[in-house]
């Protein structure tokens, strides 16, 4: 992943800053954007927190921020912030409803039944994600959406070789969170 | 015999992430194969119940339109940032109405004292809306030359005759109205969480225009010439007792709200709190000669707005009863709504993360705005129409 080479914003840097943050944004902002509409399932409100990250990161970078690894940086904020939504009660009841609406919208051939079977499924996958250790979460969200081990490790400061190991540990805790949260139900 | 691959290792063979001598190793070992095939259900497991957040189809903004509306953000942010600079010069605190209502949009509903803060006006009967591009300060409120000589032109220039002091609490809506003077209005079926009332202020502001002539042509804006009759005019403004009604979980008066990460913070710990201000006109008395206007319309100028548009606005506001109250130009949006038996102003700041709202409105002679965080603008409207 690339470095982000910002130093403080003064006046006769604004420039180089201000063109800096906007290759970034153009390179970052369609995978920042994926990884929330997947976790968030609100195409609406994965855009609001995408920006929200990327307004973070502006902020951040009015501050001596050098060798910034800006794609990292801005996956684990994005995900943060994705967790954080998803953990509100009153955002997860308007998942239900305007997630559904998408699952219906996106649906061409499945029944009724099978969108809303798969929208449960949508919901619980999302609340066992909130739930576990934010690391763990942002590890699995960040594999499955497909990341090569180097790129993951990259986003969360880890190393490549690392990245076995706490996946083996993720699994079995999302295991885990998800019989526990099944037997609630 | 070759040392067993640990857990992570046959994980990583399963996302092909592993080296080549290693998966020699699996192919030759019964007992790793074991173990990595019980990795592998979970692994498929996982994957299965993942996969439902893959979204059939990918959707949401380009890139470049994300950007734009990224820029209008910072900008919605920065104007926002440098309003509360400019208002929280000395001089504009004791000489701003706008402040009030800056105050209730931008800091938060009416923790502060509302009463000591208003700007030279003669008595208010309307309030007009104004939207100004606050960033074109960016250099009076700093901490340069400019900025220091910005300072010292109103410290020098305002004399406070009469401290507002700190606000006294009410128990109830007749000891504020005998506190305040005048008759202090609750909605209906609403108990309010604190009353405060902050006590009376006047001051004098003796104008110097050669300094204020200075300072424009210092911010290149010589174009802008300060009338004759502002030279030596002497100001006072008598402001009445102020009082402020709280509603849900607000923070004490006084309280200190400053800056986004604050903003967030407020928004958290108060997300139910609405403030309903109410404040009589202040009254302002200056020399009949005194060009309000043109002054006005070089207000209006410097802050952004072209020559045309102020000379239109100015030549349609009647300066003896109207409050001009100035937002911010990108970070604000307005509408005119019937409210109380009036027509009000409903100022919003639809800002991602801390959304406001503040109605404004004037019955009476008494200047109402009840602001709160987030989006529902409308209890404000239900509470006006409830006041009694």
């Amino acid at each position: 992943m690339k470095r982000l080479k910002i130093k403080t914003a003064e006046t006769a840097q604004d420039e180089s800053r201000s063109a800096e943050l906007e290759r970034l944004f153009l390179e970052h902002w369609a995978s920042v954007y994926r990884v929330l509409y997947r976790l968030v399932g609100d195409p609406a409100e994965a855009e609001d927190l995408a920006l929200e990250a990327f307004l973070r990161l502006y902020r951040q970078t009015e501050k001596q921020m050098d060798g910034i690894n800006a794609g990292g940086w801005l996956y684990r904020v994005a995900i943060r912030l994705g967790l954080h939504s998803i953990r509100s009660w009153k955002r997860r009841e308007h998942y239900e409803l305007t997630a559904g609406r998408y699952a219906l919208e996106e649906s061409e051939q499945s029944s009724p039944a099978d969108i809303l079977a798969q929208e449960e499924q949508r919901q619980q996958v999302r609340l066992v994600l909130s739930r576990m250790n934010e690391r763990q979460s942002q590890i699995l969200i960040l594999r499955h959406s497909g990341l090569s081990y180097k790129e993951v490790a990259g986003a969360l400061n880890l190393t490549p070789g690392s990245i076995g190991p706490l996946l083996v540990r993720a699994e079995r805790e999302f295991e885990k969170q998800y019989r526990a949260l099944a037997q609630e139900e | 015999m070759e040392k067993h691959l640990t857990d992570g290792e046959l994980r990583a063979s399963l996302d092909g992430e592993l080296e080549t001598k290693q998966l020699h190793h699996i192919e030759a070992c019964t007992s790793c194969q074991a173990r990595q095939a019980q990795l592998r259900v979970k692994y498929f497991e996982t994957g299965r119940l993942l996969s439902f957040l893959t979204p059939a189809k990918q959707t949401g903004p380009s890139a470049q339109k994300a950007w734009e509306r990224f820029l209008r953000e910072i900008k919605q942010q920065k104007e926002y940032s440098m309003t509360k600079r400019w208002f929280s010069i000395p001089l504009v605190r004791f000489g701003s109405m706008a402040l009030i209502v800056l105050a209730l949009i931008l800091a938060f509903p009416g923790t502060r004292a509302l009463a000591g803060e208003l700007l030279n006006l003669f008595r208010v009967q309307q309030v007009q809306v104004v939207s100004v591009d606050f960033t074109g300060l960016e250099q009076l409120t700093g901490d340069g030359a400019l900025g220091n000589q910005f300072t010292e032109l109103i410290s020098s220039s305002v004399n406070m005759q009469q401290e507002p002091g700190e606000p006294l609490a009410a128990a109830n809506a007749d000891e504020a109205s005998q506190l305040a003077g005048f008759n202090v209005r609750i909605p209906a079926g609403m108990t309010p969480s604190q009353i405060n009332v902050t006590n009376a202020a006047a001051f004098n502001m003796t104008l110097d225009r050669a300094k204020a002539q200075a300072l424009l042509d210092e911010t290149g804006r010589s174009d802008l010439v300060l009338p004759a009759s502002v030279d030596g005019a002497e100001i006072s403004v008598n402001i009445p007792a102020s009082v402020s009604i709280a509603f849900g979980t607000c923070p004490k008066p006084g309280s200190e709200v400053s800056g986004n990460t604050e903003q967030s913070t407020t928004q958290r710990l108060y997300p139910d709190c609405i403030i309903l201000a109410q404040i009589p006109s202040p009254i302002v008395n200056a020399p009949a000669d005194l060009d309000i206007e043109a002054l006005a319309r070089i207000g209006l100028e410097f802050t952004g707005m072209s020559r045309e548009e102020a000379v239109e606005l100015t030549s349609t506001v009647n300066w003896t009863s109207t409050l001009l109250v100035p937002i911010p130009r990108n970070a604000t949006t307005q509408e005119q709504v019937s409210v109380d038996g009036v027509t009000g102003t409903l100022i919003q700041r639809p800002y991602i993360e801390n959304p406001q709202f503040a109605l404004l409105w004037v019955r009476d002679g008494i200047i109402y705005a009840i602001s709160g965080l987030g989006l529902n603008s409308q209890k404000a409207i239900e509470m006006a129409n409830s006041l009694p």
